[in-house]
């Protein structure tokens, strides 16, 4: 018997007291106090709880904490200390491109997956990337101008 | 462009984005607990008993025994318990709530719980319906004898569906209960709602007895106007009975089956048809309200006024009736019953164009209304309306006139369609509620450091409203925004500038703290702590409302706007494409453009939804079946890839810098906009929304024959 | 390996079929059908085995690991378009990043968009155990909604699709909308000739009924014959499919799904001449 679960979380190795069954998105929000990510369904079907793991986007609340031991867990309050995430931030408050904010960390987290995969996407190809990140409040226009603008002013980032 | 409308960078912008900014789930407090609601699963009935079964130390059930005050939640009329009576009139009721420390071991106590229902047949059927709870009519001319005299009588009834608000965060409260005290914590558009209703479920003497406080909002959009103060009577109950703070936070399924929605409708419109000209309107509506009255009363008249939307008849009877059937209660939704009725006018005088052998564009546009006409209930159109020249840019923008006709003729698998419809939001509460029901207050504080504090129950739910009240107060005061500080409402600390809704934040309350900067400007005093305090004043251009005849001015301002969909038809599937939505509002002077830009594609999208994939139902037992995201459907990014939308800037003179109602307008036109162009596309009239790939289907092998 | 409170984590192929032959588990693939209910189960998490996600040419066949994730057959040049095709239509990316083909076959629902794409092709299962092997069709695996052959001691290895008229193909799915869209009426066609006659002309249809339809017995009616006399048994062949298909109600009608699959055999047999 393993004394928990260890993975790396935001760059630091932590080990997990939860079950190997149990919701990452649970773990981060409950035993790590990280807020950031959010719930909005529990199906997979919003993006709310995204996250990235090695490097690829992922609904949290649809990944067994059994399932990535050892591997490397991004949430919004890491990636929030990145250069990259500043680009992203500041293109997003070019635009106002958030209004209520819920769908904001995952669709920020969608937007790294899909620039570090594809630096200069074209308009579909953005729109493809956050597919899966449902936002109620601005019909995504806003947020498909802030990733444009965020690949071309932070040439060099991805 | 004025330079208020310039963009900022909205002030919850880092916090939100970073993911700091909390809200009502990521909040902890010391020896909180968790409370799960047990609902119930029949849509009519009487509970016989319920059997509890044993519970472990810690966890406890909380009904309506456990009520302070009154078991009901004030909205308008009081009709809602806090918990079951010991009836049920909806599946998803409220029967009691199961209180304890982990959230697994109370839905097994849930799931174990057995209610003894004495079962009865549900009326599901709005228009089978014997319960009215409101009935309101209104006449303009002599509609009777334009019906005698008529050449012919068209008569077509509309149908429009739910929809559900899918705010990305679900409804959530914390309640606490300490030294006498209720407070409640949550996601709420309207603190003081929130407050009244509390105060009574708790029977409290005094305001100060009672303590509400809006938490970060994950959106709303109506369907947390008049639910949390249900859920907050709920929590604050429950926080009393156990003596520490309980936190209910809802499953996306049971906010689905649970909350408000907007009201299914039936609406049957008739037209006397006098030498090809509408002599006159009938319409009879009946909007669909659910097991208990809640906002239906308003929602039904803000409804029955648009109902002969944006023309001008000479002679006009409307009738409508808010009926009960044992559904989820419905309640506000962008829109407020505004949705229902301009899909029915529009589509109807698509129809009618078509039977006087004309094209809709041209046939709707000779009946625009323009300044200075009587408006359906008698009242008056005060100022310019811009629909002339909303028309010429969305025209050239959308090419929809050269569309139109070239649709008219297609072969092959795939078929476009255009479609455009014309609407308008009246601003504001409708009728003498700013006046006599809200009275707004709003303060302004300002600190010896010369910061300025805005005071209003005004809610930030993501349309800006942080942004938007500190620009307003900051400009007129002219200091840097960032000497404003603004917070999310606390019923302790801020006056009641009233809800969250009616597109009446910037118009109303906004034009009352740029009133009470303009005075705070005149007096103000470096380094000294002032207040200045400012009251709604009802303009006085306004032609009183009278809600017994129904006759008046129901709101000081209308926001206009036209709506340009484009669709392209697979003949085989019956899917449909979205290949193009335009949209120009004329929102007064806007106060933020990006703000404002997102409002009207936020809500342009919402409408687009409604018309085509938003479907929901109730089955034969009353249980919605699409309860979960996968099954109701909302748009994703990919859906409508090209949406543009645009203003025309006449300001408002009563508004704040001209600013007028803006967060509800933008979900009105979608729809019929979106069932035109599937009109155009098919070359069939349509009568519904949503109209779904299903319905599209059916006309496509009616077609065949 | 790795064993946790109630769940296994295999560090080779061989140690999950070990495991798997010792204790009752669930294979986690991708956990993107598993996670949706999250019931404590003991898991049997394959997600890591680089043995489960390759994917190569091998003569006639492409091997498909069944640990392959959607997103990484997206990305390989050995997947065939076809199935790509209906690869880019499953959710949004992030459950593309997780989902497995594997998954997808085993979890046995008729709106499996993947399973749909193996089945039209004759594609064949590897199935092992610490027992052994065995291969078999994939309209063999599945013995009714939500069933399949899969023994509690075996795993699902590797698909194998025949290359061999994949790249003449018709695919429709439709969904809700255009993203996160459950298939409500799949129809996937492949076609092929030979010497002017016809030597492929097989059709499936998802999410029309409890599993996975194809009609082998139809598709002989058009086998061995030349364009013209297809389009003399056009009508015919297309009454046959009319009585064939026979829809259950789901999210969408029968109607709704039984004209859509006609609308679309029919331009299937349209567009490829007939």
């Amino acid at each position: 018997m393993s004394n928990g679960i260890s993975f790396i979380l935001n760059g630091e190795k932590v080990v997990s007291k939860g079950k190997s069954g149990d919701r990452l998105l649970d773990i981060l929000r409950d035993e790590f106090n990280l807020t950031g990510t959010k719930c909005g369904c529990k199906e997979g079907e919003c993006g709310a709880c995204s996250v990235l793991i090695d490097g690829k986007l992922a609904n949290s609340c649809m990944v067994a904490l059994g399932s990535i031991a050892g591997s490397e867990v991004v949430t919004i309050e890491g990636y929030s200390k990145t250069k990259r995430f500043q680009a992203l931030s500041d293109a997003y408050a070019e635009f106002s491109a958030v209004q209520c904010g819920f769908c904001i960390p995952g669709m920020v987290l969608a937007s790294e997956a899909l620039l570090s995969k594809n630096p200069h996407p074209s308009e579909s190809e953005i729109r493809e990337g956050i597919s899966g990140n449902l936002c109620r409040c601005t019909g995504y226009n806003a947020i498909v101008h802030a990733i444009q603008t965020a690949s071309e002013k932070g040439a060099g980032l991805w | 462009m004025d330079s208020i409308t310039n963009s900022i960078k909205k002030r919850d912008h880092d916090p939100k984005i970073s993911g700091r900014a909390k809200y009502v789930d990521d909040l902890r407090f010391e020896g909180m607990l968790y409370g799960k609601i047990l609902r119930s699963t029949i849509a009519c009935g009487i509970i016989k008993g319920i059997h509890i079964p044993d519970l472990p130390s810690g966890y406890t059930i909380v009904d309506k025994n456990d009520v302070p005050g009154v078991n009901i939640v004030h909205v308008v009329d009081d009709d809602t318990p806090v918990f079951s009576d010991g009836t049920v009139n909806y599946v998803g009721e409220p029967i009691l709530m199961v209180v304890g420390e982990d959230q697994k071991v109370i839905k097994q106590i849930l799931s174990e719980i057995i209610v003894d229902y004495e079962e009865a047949e549900p009326v599901l059927d709005m228009m089978k319906s014997e319960t009215v709870f409101y009935h309101y009519g209104y006449t303009k001319g002599n509609p009777e004898k334009a019906f005698r005299e008529a050449d012919k009588i068209i008569d077509e009834t509309f149908h429009t569906g739910y929809q559900e608000h899918v705010y990305m965060e679900v409804q959530g409260m914390i309640g606490f209960y300490e030294n006498g005290k209720s407070i409640v914590r949550g996601s709420m558009q309207c603190p003081y709602y929130v407050h009244t209703a509390v105060k009574k479920v708790m029977g409290a003497q005094t305001d100060q007895e009672v303590e509400v406080i809006q938490e970060e909002m994950g959106g709303a959009f109506g369907g947390k106007e008049d639910y949390p103060s249900i859920l907050g009577s709920q929590v604050a109950v429950a926080a009393k009975k156990v003596g520490r703070p309980v936190k209910c936070v809802f499953e996306r399924e049971e906010d689905i089956i649970c909350t408000s929605k907007r009201h299914p409708a039936t609406m049957r419109y008739r037209a006397a048809i006098k030498d090809n000209r509408i002599a006159a309107i009938q319409a009879d509506v009946v909007y669909n309200c659910g097991a208990y009255t809640t906002l239906s009363p308003v929602v039904l008249q803000r409804g029955l006024i648009g109902a002969t939307g944006v023309y001008t008849f000479d002679n006009i009877r409307v009738e409508g009736k808010g009926v009960k059937t044992n559904t989820t209660p419905n309640g506000a939704f962008r829109g407020f019953g505004g949705p229902q009725t301009f899909f029915a006018i529009e589509m109807f005088m698509n129809h009618l164009a078509k039977e006087v052998g004309s094209d809709p564009l041209p046939f709707k546009r000779s009946y625009l209304s323009k300044q200075g006409d009587t408006t359906a209930t008698s009242g008056k159109y005060h100022f310019y309306i811009p629909m002339p020249e909303m028309l010429e840019k969305i025209l050239k923008a959308s090419d929809y006139e050269r569309k139109y006709e070239s649709y008219k003729r297609q072969t092959g698998r795939y078929r476009k369609g255009i479609g455009l419809s014309m609407v308008y939001h009246g601003c504001g509460f409708t009728g003498s509620g700013e006046r006599d029901m809200i009275k707004g207050v709003v303060k302004l504080h300002k600190n010896v450091n010369n910061t300025v504090e805005i005071l209003t129950a005004g809610t930030d739910m993501g349309q800006g409203l942080k942004t938007t009240f500190s620009k307003i107060v900051a400009k007129r005061l002219e200091i840097p925004i960032d000497q404003i500080i603004i917070r999310n409402p606390d019923t302790d600390r801020v006056p009641n500038s009233g809800p969250t809704a009616a597109s009446r934040s910037l118009m109303v309350v906004g034009r009352l703290l740029d009133k009470a900067a303009l005075k705070l400007k005149e007096c103000w005093v470096d380094e000294e702590e002032q207040e200045i305090t400012e009251r709604y004043v009802h303009p006085d251009f306004v032609i009183p409302w009278d809600l017994n005849t129904f006759q008046g001015d129901a709101y000081p301002d209308n926001a206009w706007s036209v709506n340009v969909v484009e669709v392209e038809v697979d003949t085989l599937t019956a899917v449909s494409k979205v290949i193009g939505a335009w949209g120009v509002y004329d929102v007064g002077t806007p106060i933020d453009m990006a703000i404002i830009q997102g409002q009207m594609q936020g809500g342009f999208l919402q409408g687009i939804g409604y018309g085509s994939i938003e479907l929901m139902d109730v089955n034969e037992k009353g249980i919605i079946r699409n309860n979960t995201l996968s099954d109701y459907i909302i748009p994703t990014a990919m859906d409508v890839p090209h949406l543009e939308t645009d203003v025309v800037n006449y300001p408002y003179i009563e508004g704040p810098f001209g600013g007028k109602g803006a967060g509800e307008l933008p979900a009105v036109g979608g729809a019929p906009a979106y069932v035109s162009a599937m009109e155009s596309a098919l070359g069939k009239n349509l009568y519904k929304t949503p109209f779904s790939q299903e319905d599209a289907m059916k006309v496509l092998e009616e077609i065949k024959k | 390996m790795v064993i946790l409170d109630n769940g296994y984590i295999p560090n080779t192929l061989d140690e999950a079929l070990q495991i798997r032959s010792e204790n009752k588990v669930i294979p986690y693939a991708g956990g993107t059908d598993l996670m949706i209910k999250a019931e404590d189960v003991p898991y049997l998490f394959l997600n890591k085995l680089a043995e489960l996600q390759q994917i190569s040419v091998d003569g006639d066949m492409i091997r498909i690991g069944a640990g392959c994730t959607y997103t990484s057959l997206l990305d390989s040049p050995i997947t065939p378009k076809v199935l790509k095709e209906a690869i880019r239509l499953i959710a949004a990316p992030a459950i593309r990043n997780l989902g497995t083909v594997g998954g997808n076959i085993c979890n046995a629902s008729p709106k499996a968009d993947s399973a749909l794409i193996f089945y039209v092709s004759d594609s064949k299962l590897r199935l092992r155990s610490v027992k052994g092997e065995r291969i078999l069709p994939i309209e063999d695996f599945y013995v009714g909604r939500g069933k399949t052959v899969l023994q509690p001691d075996e795993l699902l290895i590797e698909i194998l699709m025949p290359k061999k008229y994949l790249d003449n193909y018709y695919y429709q799915k439709v969904g809700a909308r255009q993203a996160l869209a459950i298939s409500r009426v799949a129809f996937v066609g492949l076609f092929g000739m030979e010497d002017g006659k016809i030597t492929c002309c097989s059709t499936a249809y998802g999410s029309v009924s409890d599993t996975i339809l194809r009609f082998r017995n139809l598709e002989a009616m058009l086998l061995g014959k030349t364009i013209a006399e297809a389009k003399e048994l056009k009508g015919s062949f297309l009454a046959e499919y009319d009585k064939a298909i026979v829809p259950i109600r789901g999210r969408v009608s029968a109607d709704y799904r039984k004209r859509v699959c006609m609308n679309l055999l029919e331009d299937y047999l349209t567009q490829n001449g007939i």
